[in-house]
């Protein structure tokens, strides 16, 4: 479970003062495939980086399980992120000079599991996201699509116990997107993976469980379809 | 349980993974990677082969020296060296007890004094020297150089004559020359002495102004039956420091004075330091373009990497396994520029380390000047390549730190954002 309480975020350089995020209450399940939507500026990427610890709240606190990651130190707040947190980003950002295979396996070499436990969650995930045959291809030699659901299986290779995916749509066409959606989708209902989007692609939004509407740094609206 | 038990430092299949990293990250930039190779190759081999250069001119000195005349140690009457009169003399036997050191393999002795000679209307001053024929014809191999006439092989008497003296003093082989000097302790001393040869010092003021008689022959022609200005201390190995001082130990050195070759010839001394400090000024300044050069790619690596290592440490590689990742690269580069640059080194130092570079006009003058070969052999010495590549390496490691700054204080959210 996600726990966001009364957070606040402020971003001051001195001259400009922006409140990013006012106050935001919010709590994930386990489980749920949420869509946090809102215009450019509402906030909504800001409220996803802080609850993937790459970003500190300005107030408030943010607990994931039992752990208030505002309170971890930075080297602890990669260890959590390595271990707890998945990542997909909108432009990928698979590491270029590996391949498919090297991506997935990348995140549990750092976790030091075994060979055979990588080998054998590597084929898996790559098999779910349907890129069994071109495992070992690099990134520039795949479509953004494919590159994309690289990345989510990368993002689930560490056992994750939720993903972030920051416009996961936005430089995809309508089948690369429809295809990535159902394989996350389905990821959700069999393996009771949690999904929290930020976007405004109404593709992704049609799909969402949940939809919170962020605006001005405040939830505007949270609705469960 | 703490971060470094959670997510250790480096174990071994990490590590494989962040060399393969390394690695290709390489070939990503070919034409950069190429260009910082090739500095590192250029650098390696410039230093290599200058200081090889330097430092072969050095040991030819020093082996000119060990061979020549001078020898490595010599031992004199107190205040000879300052003073060069035959009354600053002494007895062979005040020091044959130096035979038993470990590192003395015998003792040359001679008299060095001057004189006049004179051949019909043609006079000249000349350096009379008394030496130890078959001593010295082993040790400065004396009989090679004769070059007209014989050497000291089945007689005692007579004297050798540099060819410059020769041609000034339009001299023939049997031709007396007439000798007239002070002698010990303000004797007149003269002579007539058949010359049974010409010699080739290889030095042209030395051809010009020496005169070489055997030993016997000058200590009777000095009136100092007995007495030497000087012993050559002739060393079984290079060890001539130490020798020195356990020569200073034993001797009395209020009668007698115990000098290295750095003491009888400081200008030497001065000349090969003066020739260091210009070298290492090359050197710092090639070494300065060199880490320019390197912190210039470093730069570019880590600006351009910034987004990829924002990732990196997003997704959760710690900061530090990002930095192994980043050093690697260039240290990687840095190790194929220089065993290359050694590679391509290594023929050249060779080549000229088998055929010395022959100087010619004013400079040979100069070297000749001092009585050494006008030669430059390079160094084989491993010490060289294996110093300037540790300089490199050093480098490498030094321009780095920007990079383990730049990492240590990346933040994933900032360095995400193109």
């Amino acid at each position: 479970m996600i726990k966001v309480t009364h957070v606040t975020k402020t971003y001051d350089d001195g001259k400009v003062r922006v409140e990013a995020l006012r106050g935001i209450n919010v709590e994930i399940k386990n489980g749920e495939f949420t869509a946090i939507v809102g215009p450019s500026g509402s906030g909504k990427t800001t409220l996803l980086n802080i609850i993937g610890g790459l970003d500190t709240p300005t107030e408030g606190n943010v607990i994931i399980g039992e752990t208030n990651i505002a309170q971890l130190s930075e080297n602890q707040l990669i260890d959590f992120r390595l271990n707890h947190i998945g990542f997909v980003f909108q432009s990928y950002n698979l590491i270029p000079v590996l391949t498919a295979k090297e991506n997935v396996e990348f995140l549990m070499l750092l976790q030091n599991k075994s060979e055979a436990e990588r080998d054998e969650r590597t084929t898996k995930l790559l098999k779910a996201v349907g890129l069994e045959d071109q495992i070992n291809k690099k990134p520039n030699e795949m479509s953004g699509g494919q590159q994309q659901r690289v990345a989510v299986a990368r993002a689930l290779a560490s056992k994750p116990d939720f993903i972030l995916a920051d416009e996961p749509t936005a430089n995809l066409d309508s089948a690369s997107t429809a295809n990535l959606l159902d394989i996350m989708y389905r990821l959700n209902q069999e393996e009771n993976m949690t999904f929290v989007f930020s976007t405004h692609d109404q593709r992704v939004i049609d799909r969402a469980k949940r939809v919170i509407t962020v605006e001005d740094g405040k939830i505007l609206s949270d609705i469960y379809t | 349980m703490s971060f470094w038990d959670k997510q250790p430092y480096i174990t071994f299949v990490p590590f494989v993974m962040l060399f393969k990293l390394a690695w290709r990250n390489i070939f990503r930039n070919k034409r950069r990677s190429i260009i910082t190779v090739s500095s590192i190759i250029f650098a390696v081999i410039f230093a290599v082969f200058m200081r090889s250069l330097q430092y072969g001119a050095y040991g030819n000195m020093l082996k000119n020296i060990v061979s020549s005349y001078l020898g490595y140690i010599q031992v004199h009457k107190q205040g000879f060296w300052t003073e060069k009169t035959l009354d600053n003399s002494f007895s062979p036997e005040d020091i044959t007890y130096l035979l038993d050191h470990e590192n003395i393999g015998y003792l040359s002795y001679r008299i060095e004094g001057f004189a006049l000679a004179s051949k019909d209307d043609n006079s000249k001053p000349v350096a009379l020297l008394g030496l130890d024929v078959q001593q010295e014809k082993n040790r400065l191999g004396l009989d090679k150089k004769v070059v007209q006439g014989e050497y000291f092989t089945n007689r005692k008497t007579g004297i050798l004559v540099g060819i410059g003296l020769r041609d000034i003093m339009s001299l023939r082989l049997g031709d007396s020359i007439i000798f007239l000097s002070q002698g010990y302790q303000g004797s007149m001393a003269s002579g007539s002495y058949p010359i049974i040869g010409f010699i080739d010092l290889k030095t042209p003021e030395l051809n010009k102004r020496t005169v070489i008689m055997d030993l016997a022959q000058a200590q009777e022609f000095f009136a100092m039956p007995n007495m030497v200005t000087t012993a050559v201390l002739g060393l079984k190995n290079d060890n001539w420091e130490e020798t020195q001082q356990e020569v200073i130990a034993r001797v009395d050195t209020n009668q007698l004075e115990v000098l290295n070759w750095n003491e009888m010839l400081p200008e030497l001394q001065q000349l090969i330091a003066v020739d260091k400090a210009g070298g290492l000024f090359v050197l710092f300044i090639l070494y300065s373009i060199i880490t320019f050069s390197l912190f210039g790619t470093v730069l570019m690596l880590t600006e351009e990497r910034s987004f990829e290592y924002g990732v990196l440490i997003a997704v959760g590689m710690a900061k530090n396994k990002v930095i192994i990742v980043a050093i690697l690269e260039t240290i990687l580069m840095a190790i194929t520029g220089i065993i290359a640059g050694l590679a391509f080194a290594f023929p050249v130092v060779l080549y000229f380390n088998i055929y010395p570079i022959n100087l010619s006009g004013q400079m040979q003058e100069v070297v000749e000047k001092y009585g050494f070969e006008a030669l430059i052999p390079t160094s084989l010495d491993p010490s060289i390549a294996l110093s300037h590549a540790g300089i490199i390496f050093f480098i490498v490691l030094v321009v780095n730190m920007y990079t383990i700054v730049k990492i240590k204080r990346l933040e994933p959210i900032k360095a995400m954002r193109r």
